[in-house]
């Protein structure tokens, strides 16, 4: 029977760190990605630079690298402006970054530049018709896009999102650099006190495993729910 | 008469795509009951125009009254658009458009089509829009193909279901933009019978179209487009019978 000695609790609290870590950076990182296709789309120019410029930078700097300058460049100027506070105003307030906020800031950060293109793509595939039609009838921009837009491109996003999701899930793996005590770190710290790494490493493995099976799945009946009247491919 | 107002009127409309004029100054007025239908060439403007009578394009120039109600228009650093885009979308819902290529929602049924934008856009109750469109597709003839998606359908199937929903909105107009033009020659017959049966109910309808006898056989008006401008219009005894201007002539003649 697996001994986990006595590390099987801290090793499933660290996998909660992670799903959870993981599902709100996808949160975060759906909203900006599709606000940044919609500014990339948008016939504002400003928008467009800035979507640009946040997309170029983000998947131009490895992802470890990003998460640091986040982390410590985000709590130094956070320092900055309390201080600035304090100094003239005479307000005493301090925020600590909090590891588990900046690892979801970050990683959605990160993952809403790769959301934005894919969803931009899924948007410039609907047909522009089905758009036409939905103005055509009245419909508000808003109403156009949660019943038209919205539904249709999700057919074409649904592939590089799930793409997407799988990615991030691992790029969770790297906020234990920032102290947050995700699985990954609390298998490290018990294979160093125990020096057996394969008894917590495998375990670790077989639930990210686990998690991306189940995300599978259900990624595969969202693509049925939004395929449907588009046949069977 | 004085108290009911006009369902549609254009007045000098100009549109320009670069430095193409493609509408160089177009009106038409749209009473009670008229069938207007609106030929030419490609490249004639007649869809644009059609498309600029519910802002699917904006018109560069010109007024817009709808139901007696005039859309108000800025200059914004894009180009002349509506002041008040809820306004535009309250006189949407009152004009239903009928496209060339259909347009059904690709993800919605047939019924779900129909009683989308009745249900979404004027609020009505859910079951009360079920009926009315179960209604309608009686009408067109596609009672059993009410739980089909477009897909699933033939062109003239669809043309007719895009027509169903266009009458679920009760418009004050139908604009049709050359509805029989995608279709195969054997299922034109059936859209235009549904479109006659609409004419000869006393619907307003203004129709692009490149059917010449559809046009002579409903229409109130004739108007004939070339290069952007009306080269000819009348009741179609008189255009299409008897025109007066060479080019019509020559567009009317048979091509073989």
């Amino acid at each position: 029977m697996l001994d986990l000695h006595g590390y099987g609790p801290r090793l499933l609290e660290g996998a909660g760190v992670t799903l959870q870590l993981a599902i709100l950076s996808l949160a975060l990182a759906i909203v900006l990605g599709l606000l940044t296709a919609s500014a990339k789309m948008s016939r504002s120019w400003l928008l467009h630079k800035i979507a640009t410029l946040y997309t170029t930078l983000i998947r131009g700097v490895p992802d470890l690298v990003l998460m640091m300058l986040l982390f410590f460049g985000g709590q130094m100027a956070l320092n900055v402006v309390t201080d600035a506070l304090y100094d003239r105003f005479g307000v005493d307030w301090y925020v600590n970054l909090n590891a588990f906020a900046a690892g979801v800031l970050t990683i959605g950060f990160i993952f809403g530049a790769y959301m934005g293109e894919t969803f931009r793509g899924a948007f410039m595939a609907v047909d522009h018709g089905q758009i036409e039609a939905g103005k055509a009838y009245g419909m508000s921009p808003w109403l156009v896009f949660r019943r038209i837009r919205f539904p249709l491109m999700m057919r074409h996003a649904l592939p590089g999102l799930s793409n997407n999701w799988m990615v991030l899930l691992k790029t969770t793996a790297l906020v234990s650099i920032i102290g947050l005590t995700d699985m990954v770190r609390v298998a490290a710290e018990a294979s160093r006190a125990t020096h057996e790494p394969f008894t917590f490493l495998i375990p670790v493995a077989l639930i990210y495993l686990l998690i991306a099976s189940l995300s599978e799945w259900i990624f595969a009946r969202l693509q049925k729910r939004y395929n449907v009247g588009f046949g069977e491919h | 008469m004085a108290d009911t107002p006009i369902p549609l009127e254009v007045r000098n409309i100009k549109k320009r795509f670069g430095d193409t004029e493609v509408l160089k100054g177009l009106s038409l007025t749209a009473r009670k009951g008229d069938v207007i239908t609106l030929i030419g060439a490609s490249g004639s403007g007649k869809s644009t125009f059609l498309r600029c009578m519910n802002l699917l394009e904006q018109p560069d120039e010109g007024d817009l009254i709808v139901h007696g109600e005039e859309i108000r228009f800025k200059q914004t650093r894009y180009g002349r658009e509506p002041a008040d885009w809820k306004q535009v979308v309250r006189m949407r819902a009152k004009l239903s458009m009928v496209f060339q290529s259909f347009n059904l929602w690709a993800h919605m049924t047939l019924l779900e089509n129909i009683i989308e934008a009745p249900v979404h856009v004027l609020g009505k109750p859910k079951k009360e829009a079920i009926e009315h469109a179960r209604a309608l597709l009686e009408r067109v003839g596609l009672t059993a193909r009410a739980d089909a998606y477009p897909a699933q359908m033939s062109g003239g199937q669809q043309q007719r279901g895009a027509i169903a929903r266009a009458l679920a909105m009760d418009p004050e107009v139908m604009l049709f933009d050359e509805p029989t033009s995608a279709l195969d020659p054997e299922l034109v017959g059936d859209v235009l019978k549904v479109m006659h049966g609409l004419a000869d109910e006393g619907r307003t309808m203004v129709v692009v179209t490149h059917e010449m006898s559809f046009a002579r056989d409903v229409s109130s008006e004739v108007i004939y487009l070339h290069q952007g401008l009306v080269e000819e219009a009348g009741p179609p005894q008189d255009v299409l019978a008897n025109p007066q201007s060479p080019r019509l002539q020559q567009f009317l003649a048979p091509k073989y």
